[in-house]
């Protein structure tokens, strides 16, 4: 039998972008319309038989932390709000730092294209910048209606699948060499490589 | 804010001019009064003033912590670039305090005092600029506004300045959204606003005196599980299951949805005791937040009142709901719920709460916020459950939020402060030499807009001053005291028009403060002190005193004015002065009762006081563990690692058990207690980094145990926000150890 498997996606982007009605589409299938500012949330979603996306939606508090589980990351701003794109490149920063990879597995999404007649971020702005962060994948959504929401989370997840079958094979050769870089240390207590998580 | 109780509103102004006049004259030397009130006033101000200096303080060292937290854990895996490493190393040299110095030239520093005074009294340039710099400039721009140029927290000028940006900021932003929804919420120079507002010292003690309390209470109880998500229920029931018996009934699948979680039985009896309690919880959080309404902050309050009435302006038709979800907005959301969610971040905390605490306080906000705003159940189903607690509590909820408007305006009082200011010669702002470049440059970029008419008087200083230095090296960054005044001498007759305030009303406030004075200071058993008061025998009485040559001269004084405001025909002789006599009266009568406030409030801020400092105490030693960590790395890659072996081996140190106890570096302990007064400790550093900690026991030769410990080692568990660290017969705990280390071992550069 396969083993079950588990993905931390978590979507970010200011306050007000659509965040939650996003993830409240693709999880459970409604428009949400009025608006209630998040805490913190978190949904799970069966994508096929054996994998389950865990969706973490927040909401950034000036600069909280951000969760280090996250193996996916999906980026969102609003097209109508010039401001709430350029807000994503310190998250960006942020994230890569965390997860410690210029490879992290990232979706930008440019939500409420529905609002058409308010658009201020060009496509070929948001365009540049899905180039300069190495080609991450853009896609404007509408959380109204239900426009490229599934295509998003999918995107997302492939993502880090394949990223999880790469890293498993050359998962074992690659922590070697890692720990050898590090200075040699001696009667050194190792802990578990592994992420704690605890929002999840 | 003081009183009106329905009196005309000429009687008020003369009113709270008197307060002003006093609080001015209180800096005239030889006016200065020494009754007890005085004292208590004084030690007040003196701690406000230090409240002031240390969150500034606070909040450039946080940022400074921040920066490092985020790239440590690079530094710690050896990922980060040399180049890199002497960025941060040249961020932090010095970063401590910054140097006193002064501009290179006095013309500069006239000019500079010049634009800040402009700045500092027209609050609508800086209103305006917040709107135009992108949001990563706005950072450090709140940052000089708030804790610079109007730093003085509790200095009615200043504070009342900066509300009146936000006012004008306020007023835009609302002009500028179209859907009230995303108003206060997304990320605008309003939102960052309100945030950094917060975080002065008035809502910094507010939250202290007001949630600390509470949030402990809560976070003891560290295996209090709330959990009412029904999958998580469900996963932590089965895996305890799985634990206690070794295997799963079939009636118990793994993997099961959140429908099927929410349906089984024992879930529900789980999750059914909780949310009496969370509802308890929440009722008694929000009891405490309405309870302590004349607590909150005026300036928090009055931007509540500015979102009702801008609201109420804007949509005419709005239910009285929706303006309390925008008021809410900013009282639960941006003020409130952050310290509710992240009280380590507040101050109101020592740890990092653990996870079952953290989670509960989650689920508080989030019953707190769905008071406030309409909740959608669509997203957590679950939180229907909690459904009660939003019907029971609505109407007050909505009631305190409307409470919280009920404050007066200062414009007022602003005007007359802004008068009390200008009289004043010695008007100074303490800055640092690259926020005064900072602010400058940022005035330029933006002078097209900020400056369009030519002859404005920020584009004649602006001109005056040519370009904008760059920014210094932090090494040559300066504190400097400047001196504010306007280029622009207004005379005060001028000001007397401007802001209507007749010569009668000047003489008026002058004759009540005196008069006040003078009955301050004189023996309260004197005749002349029983009501009602006859002023001609006051005045007589302190223009007779013997040895007193102040006294004297305000006798005579008062005296003068008598009779100029009879002359005015402001006062009758014929009935015993009465206008000025009973606003007197009133005025002793206020002051009577002042000095039990002022001894009330002092204790309250000296509580918060040693808050801050003992969290700077905090950050300070965080930011000194990151340095010496740094100094260590970059020396061993710049392959100096022999020398560095010369250095001496520092301790060992040897500590008691019950000493590590007392200082919570042991948090946890196996050893029997009898057992406890032979045990000690032995704290070595043969290298810089490196510790040795061994566990003796009296009397025998051999160490029972001995752990090697490198500083990085343990960053990164506090990074990870892993406070144990297993000694097996103890354990400790890791940001104490560190700071112990910190406090031993600190050599000059490195440990
Ligand atoms: N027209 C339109 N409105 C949307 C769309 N997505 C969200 N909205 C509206 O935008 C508002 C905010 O949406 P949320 O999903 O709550 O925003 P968020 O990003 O989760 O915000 P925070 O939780 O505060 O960080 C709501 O009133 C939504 O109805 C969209 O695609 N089109
Ligand atoms: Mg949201």
């Amino acid at each position: 039998m396969r083993q079950r498997r588990e993905y931390h996606i978590v979507v970010l982007g200011a306050g007000g972008v659509g965040k939650s009605c996003l993830t409240a589409q693709f999880v459970q299938n409604v428009w949400i319309e009025s608006y209630d500012p998040t805490i913190e949330d978190s949904y799970r979603k069966q994508i096929e038989v054996d994998v389950r996306a865990i969706c973490l939606d927040l909401t950034l508090q000036e600069q909280s932390n951000l969760p280090r589980c996250g193996q996916g990351f999906l980026l969102v701003f609003s097209i109508t709000s010039l401001s709430s794109l350029n807000e994503l490149a310190e998250l960006r920063e942020q994230i890569i730092r965390i997860r410690d990879d210029e490879n992290v597995p990232l979706v930008i999404v440019g939500n409420k294209s529905d609002l058409e007649e308010d658009r201020a971020v060009t496509r070929a702005r948001a365009f540049s910048v899905s180039q300069h962060w190495g080609n991450a994948p853009y896609y404007e959504t509408s959380a109204r209606r239900r426009a490229n929401v599934d295509e998003v989370f999918v995107d997302l997840c492939r993502q880090i699948i394949r990223k999880d079958i790469t890293a498993a094979q050359a998962g074992e050769q690659e922590a070697y060499s890692r720990r050898r870089e590090r200075p040699i240390r001696h009667g050194r207590r190792r802990r578990r490589e592994k992420q704690r998580c605890n929002i999840l | 804010m003081s009183s009106v109780d329905g009196r005309s509103a000429r009687q008020s102004k003369r009113y709270s001019v008197t307060a002003l006049y006093l609080s001015m004259s209180a800096n005239e030397r030889d006016m200065e009064i020494e009754d007890d009130l005085a004292k208590a006033q004084k030690t007040l101000r003196d701690l406000k003033t230090k409240i002031s200096a240390q969150s500034k303080k606070n909040f450039v060292l946080e940022k400074d912590v921040r920066y490092l937290d985020s790239r440590i854990a690079l530094l710690i895996q050896n990922r980060m670039a040399l180049e890199e490493q002497n960025e941060v190393a040249n961020h932090l040299d010095d970063a401590a305090d910054v140097q006193e110095g002064s501009f290179p030239n006095d013309e500069k520093t006239q000019r500079y005092g010049n634009l800040l005074f402009l700045l500092q009294s027209e609050p609508r340039h800086i209103a305006h600029l917040c709107r135009l710099v992108t949001m990563a400039e706005i950072d450090s721009l709140l940052q000089t506004v708030m804790f610079t140029i109007y730093g003085n927290q509790y200095e009615s000028r200043e504070e009342h300045l900066l509300l009146t940006m936000f006012q004008s900021v306020l007023t835009w932003q609302f002009d500028n959204t179209p859907e009230y929804s995303s108003l206060l919420r997304a990320n605008t120079p309003v939102s960052r606003m309100m945030t950094t507002y917060t975080r002065r010292g008035p809502g910094q003690s507010y939250l202290k005196v007001v949630l600390a309390e509470r949030i402990n209470s809560l976070i003891e109880l560290k295996d209090l599980d709330l959990e009412i998500n029904p999958l998580k229920v469900y996963e932590r029931m089965i895996a305890q299951i799985e634990e206690d018996t070794g295997s799963l009934p079939a009636t118990l699948p793994k993997g099961v949805t959140a429908e099927q979680a929410a349906e089984n039985e024992q879930v529900q009896a789980i999750i059914e005791p909780r949310l009496t309690m969370l509802v308890e919880i929440a009722n008694s959080f929000l009891t405490t937040i309405i309870d302590n309404l004349e607590e909150t902050p005026y300036g928090i309050r009055w931007i509540c009142k500015q979102i009702r009435s801008l609201s109420r302006r804007k949509y005419p038709d709005a239910q009285d709901q929706v303006i309390c979800t925008l008021i809410g907005g900013f009282f639960f959301l941006r003020f409130i719920n952050p310290a509710i969610v992240t009280p380590r971040s507040y101050m109101l905390v020592d740890g990092t709460p653990a996870e079952y605490p953290r989670r509960t306080l989650t689920l508080i906000a989030k019953m707190l916020q769905n008071l406030a705003n309409k909740p959608s159940y669509a997203k957590e189903p679950y939180m229907a459950k909690l459904q009660p607690f939003i019907h029971q509590n609505k109407e007050r909820a909505n009631r305190f939020l409307n409470d919280l408007c009920e404050v007066q305006d200062f414009y007022e009082t602003l005007e007359l402060d802004n008068y009390v200011a200008l009289s004043k010669k010695d008007l100074e702002l303490s800055i640092t030499l690259n926020e005064v470049y900072a602010t400058h440059s940022l005035l330029e970029k933006h002078s097209a807009e900020l400056a369009k008419d030519e002859n404005s008087h920020l584009n004649v200083l602006l001109q005056e001053l040519g370009p904008a230095p760059a920014q210094l090296p932090r090494k040559e960054n300066k504190a400097i005291s400047l001196p504010l005044f306007s280029k622009w001498e207004t005379a005060i007759d001028d000001l007397t028009a401007a802001l209507d305030i007749t010569q009668e009303e000047v003489f008026f406030m002058e004759a009540k403060s005196t008069f006040v004075q003078i009955m301050r200071s004189l023996p309260s058993n004197s005749v002349v002190m029983r009501r009602p008061l006859r002023l001609e025998k006051v005045a007589d009485a302190a223009a007779t005193l013997r040895n007193d040559a102040v006294m004297v001269r305000k006798g005579i004084r008062a005296m003068e004015l008598l009779s100029q405001l009879q002359e005015l025909k402001v006062i009758d002789r014929a009935d015993s002065f009465s206008l000025l006599r009973d606003e007197v009266e009133q005025e002793l009568v206020h002051l009577g009762s002042l000095k039990e406030k002022v001894i009330d409030e002092t204790k309250k801020l000296d509580e918060v006081y040693r808050t801050i400092r003992d969290h700077n105490g905090y950050l300070v030693g965080q930011l000194e563990t990151y340095k010496s960590y740094l100094h260590n790395v970059r020396s061993q890659s710049e392959g100096k690692q022999r020398k560095q072996q010369k250095h001496q081996v520092l301790g060992p140190y040897k500590f008691t058990h019950q000493q590590l106890e007392k200082e919570g570096v042991i948090q946890k302990s196996n050893v029997p207690d009898n057992r406890r007064a032979n045990i000690y400790f032995n704290f070595t550093s043969p290298l810089p980094g490196t510790f040795v900690i061994s566990l003796h026991y009296k009397g025998r030769n051999r160490g029972l145990l001995e752990l090697d410990l490198k500083l990085d080692d343990l960053l990164e568990m506090q990074k990870e926000n892993q406070e144990d660290l297993d000694l097996e017969y103890v354990q400790f705990n890791v940001p104490k150890v560190l700071a112990l280390l910190n406090k031993r071992f600190a050599r000059k550069k490195g440990w």
